[in-house]
């Protein structure tokens, strides 16, 4: 009988490891031959001469070149410029948002989402009208008496920009982070004496240095890699890695260079964004709206 | 004092979170040639001058028609791997799922310009079928990881007991299972569909130049052209957006999309 039974268990464990495999399979054909695929290609490609030798080259150049240095130089500093904007703006709205009833945190959180959920060229093109030579900004200035500075096409332009697609993202686990500390300690705290700015010193921040560094490694590397708002709001004189990467694809045509650059790129923010997901996972991330 | 400050600050990020949008849909009803805010005088001529543009019509419907197919694909691809992986045991099973989780690390232009080549490579011609390709990868992992929230907090005891009380397995899935998911679904499809008709990066990859999705078109005509038509373009997409919002705020909520909730899929 326990015999008839394990036969029987084994056939229908066999069944449903096809069926897995079966209804898996779309996705994994999906992902190997569009995703695995294409970055295989890429890092092969950025090893290959322009003819298809083998060749350390590109990295060589990439690394040589005080030109291509300062470029990553300055994406690491726009990225951690744009970093520190989020965690300036992004913290006191957090701590505004854990007093607020569902409610107002619910339209509040829709409102920061909201620059995620519209399409990128049109939210870059509301800040180039914006900050544009007949924009609010300019016309307030001129009203005052100023004249207007150049605010487009430099660094500051593209930290604005940047800052309000990623503020949601420092929120997010920030607001987590918030949540989880203990809400007796601060009354509690309070009670032995202490006064509101050493509760926030030694009590509220500390306890969400989590969120906060979640918050830093997400905003810092999607930062360091996006290419739509810094390529609108900065031009040609902002020089971010990805611009390059695509000049060099699409312009100088030069698909292994373009490739090595990319790699690095990958480098510099894949790292930092699986630690993020670890973080997450280890239960940081658990925001809950209302 | 301190609430009263912490309003004005509140209102002040508001602002700053809402203000291209304001100004972008404010200053299409301009009647001046140039972009100015605040409009000077109030017109239509703009949103006529839209649909006056026989190339933004056809990367319009270019656009949609991927966006639509990339949302189907990826709906239903995300609920046979998302049961796969909830339900069955498989080789690669770990593996798929890292993929899933860690795709997103990979930045967007570098999957772009890996595409580009690997297309090359194959000898892929770029058409509307290998921009639905290449959008997948950017919507699939959000129905799945969406298809498997809905599925644990599905209770398989009434599964079990449709089964037990006679019913088909397919009556089951229909009856039960799909039930349980259908909310996130939608909600995934219609994150799927922005997501493939927002796509600027992947797309500029590609495209070619009698092939351009709508972001596509916009970001080259940005670059010749300031006038009014492309804030009135803006206005239309934003109203576009606004209503797929509604609809996933509705099936899923927005802030589960962007990892804002911890129980991801275990």
């Amino acid at each position: 009988m326990a015999a008839v039974g394990r036969v029987a268990d084994g056939a229908l464990s066999r069944s449903r490891w096809r069926t897995g495999l079966l209804l898996a399979l779309p996705a994994i054909a999906i992902f190997a031959l569009l995703f695995i695929a294409p970055l295989f290609t890429l890092v092969a490609n950025s090893f290959r001469t322009q003819t298809g030798a083998f060749t350390l080259g590109n990295y060589e150049r990439f690394l040589g070149d005080p030109f291509y240095r300062g470029v990553l130089w300055n994406t690491l500093k726009v990225a951690a410029m744009t970093t520190i904007g989020c965690l300036l703006i992004g913290y006191p709205f957090a701590l505004y948002l854990r007093g607020r009833s569902p409610r107002v945190r619910n339209w509040l959180a829709l409102l920061l989402l909201s620059p995620l959920l519209i399409s990128m060229v049109i939210r870059a093109y509301g800040w180039l009208v914006v900050l544009g030579p007949n924009g609010p900004v300019a016309s307030v200035l001129k009203w005052i008496g100023i004249t207007p500075p150049q605010l487009l096409y430099n660094d500051t332009a593209v930290l604005i920009g940047m800052v309000h697609v990623m503020l949601a993202y420092m929120v997010l686990p920030l607001m987590g982070s918030l949540d989880r500390i203990d809400p007796t300690l601060v009354p509690a705290a309070k009670g032995l004496g202490a006064p509101a700015w050493t509760c926030f010193w030694r009590i509220t921040l500390p306890l969400s240095a989590p969120g906060m560094l979640a918050g830093a490694m997400i905003v810092f590397s999607l930062t360091a890699s996006s290419f739509v708002t810094p390529a609108i709001l900065g031009g040609p004189k902002v020089k971010l890695m990805p611009y390059f990467v695509y000049t060099q694809a699409t312009t100088t045509l030069d698909w292994p260079y373009a490739a090595a650059i990319g790699f690095v790129l990958v480098v510099v923010t894949t790292g930092l964004l699986l630690g993020y997901a670890r973080l997450l996972r280890r239960g940081n991330g658990d925001v809950v709206f209302g | 004092m301190t609430r009263l400050l912490g309003r004005v600050f509140a209102a002040l990020v508001g602002l700053f979170l809402v203000a291209p949008v304001l100004v972008t849909v404010a200053s299409s009803l301009t009647t001046t040639r140039y972009v100015t805010f605040p409009p000077q005088g109030i017109t239509l001529h703009w949103y006529a001058e839209v649909f006056r543009k026989e190339e933004f019509l056809s990367s319009f419907a270019l656009s949609a028609g991927v966006a639509l197919a990339a949302a189907a694909v990826s709906a239903v691809v995300g609920l046979a791997c998302g049961l796969a992986i909830h339900r069955h045991r498989f080789p690669g099973r770990g593996a798929l799922e890292a993929v899933l989780s860690g795709a997103f690390a990979v930045p967007t232009i570098v999957l772009g310009i890996g595409l580009l080549q690997w297309f090359a490579q194959m000898g892929l011609a770029s058409s509307a079928f290998t921009l639905l390709l290449a959008h997948l990868v950017l919507t699939v992992p959000y129905t799945v990881r969406l298809v498997l929230a809905g599925l644990a907090g599905l209770d398989r005891s009434a599964e079990k007991a449709a089964a037990g009380l006679g019913a088909a397995p397919f009556l089951v899935f229909w009856h039960v299972t799909l039930p349980a998911v259908r909310g996130p679904l939608i909600g995934g499809a219609f994150f799927a569909f922005i997501t493939s008709f927002d796509d600027l990066t992947v797309a500029l990859f590609v495209v070619t130049t009698d092939l351009q999705t709508l972001p596509v078109r916009i970001f080259n005509y940005m670059q010749y052209d300031y006038d009014p038509t492309v804030t009135a373009i803006g206005t239309l997409m934003v109203l576009f957006a606004a209503v797929a919002v509604v609809v996933i705020e509705r099936f899923v909520g927005v802030a589960r999309l962007f990892g804002a909730d911890a129980e991801q899929h275990r």
